[in-house]
């Protein structure tokens, strides 16, 4: 009994569905604004990329982490920018644009990182929009690093009274 | 008035709550076809010849049962057509969310990626409203309706 029910419901769904199609369709060919009923150019979709990479925390220049002995630093730009002037501690991982870290790289930094026994990692960039610490932040967060800050400002805001030449 | 006679009232504001869901989504997709096809084009499921005969012919057919449910009339095939859409929304869903599209289900009007993205929340609201739309398939004996009021008139 309810399955013959159920089947008249069904059978009359599939009436109703076919007429409302017919509405449909006469109603499209009617109005100015009607589309053609089969698209011959694809549609023009902009679907962002997932965004890819971890969360990274902002803090300020002057944020307490980047003078504790507890944050490892790392300097997201380039060797040369690093190498006329950076933080005392901070390690060079230039960040390319283009191409992620290598896995290699990678695994060093985080080897290095566990190897100081640091509580968090702080990434300061040229300070740019967009911030290359930022994304170098970012990125290493998506590929395994936890607890990643980066440096709102970058270089620029951090830099006053820092060390030059090679560490 | 027992469970068995209550139920059935129940699931009359459900069913209103369907209808209104239903006709406002439907409502800016008849308008603007354009738009809801890009819509549909997004999902990047069906293919290009069956994009624009969607956009144009499913909108019309959630006014048509949004309209059947808001007056009582035919419910249970009402409610089955508002149950077909809402799986065949869904499993649209389920598949965008596994590719990780960033992107606006298209359900209703002025809807951004950027604003309403899909996430498993959008799938939960279309699984509550699978199980309200089987609800009233499965309750309503049309109360406060149409085939309410054309049964009473057949009995008197």
């Amino acid at each position: 009994m309810a399955g013959a029910t159920l089947r008249r419901n069904l059978l009359e769904a599939l009436v109703i569905a076919a007429a409302t199609t017919l509405v449909a369709v006469s109603v499209n060919a009617l109005r100015p604004s009607g589309l053609p009923l089969v698209a011959h150019t694809p549609y023009q979709t902009l679907v962002p990329c997932p965004e890819p990479g971890g969360p990274a925390v902002a803090i300020g220049p002057d944020d307490p982490a980047l003078a504790s002995s507890r944050s490892f630093l790392i300097d997201a730009r380039t060797g040369d920018e690093y190498r006329a002037r950076h933080l005392a501690r901070a390690v060079s991982v230039p960040f390319d644009w283009l191409d992620p870290i290598p896995e290699g790289t990678l695994e060093e930094l985080a080897r290095a990182i566990a190897a100081s026994r640091a509580t968090r990692v702080v990434v300061y960039g040229d300070g740019g929009r967009p911030d290359s610490g930022e994304h170098l932040g970012r990125e290493i967060s998506g590929r395994g690093i936890k607890n990643v800050c980066f440096v709102r400002g970058g270089a620029p805001t951090v830099l006053d009274g820092a060390e030059g030449g090679p560490p | 008035m027992t469970w068995g006679r209550t139920v059935p009232w129940l699931a009359v504001p459900v069913r209103w709550y369907l209808a209104a869901l239903f006709v406002g989504a439907s409502l800016h997709k008849i308008v603007e076809p354009y738009a809801f096809a890009v819509d549909v084009a997004t999902y990047d499921i069906l293919p290009l010849w069956a994009v624009n005969l969607t956009a144009v012919v499913l909108p019309w057919l959630e006014l048509t049962a949004g309209l059947m449910l808001l007056a009582g009339w035919r419910v249970r095939t009402a409610s089955l057509l508002v149950a077909g859409m809402v799986a065949v929304f869904l499993v649209a869903l389920l598949i965008a969310l596994g590719r990780g599209l960033d992107m606006s289900c298209g359900c209703f009007a002025s809807q951004g990626a950027e604003d309403h993205p899909i996430s498993w929340l959008t799938a939960l609201r279309d699984l509550t409203w699978l199980a309200l739309a089987g609800f009233v398939l499965a309750a309503d004996r049309g109360m406060a309706g149409a085939d309410w009021l054309l049964s009473k008139r057949g009995r008197a």
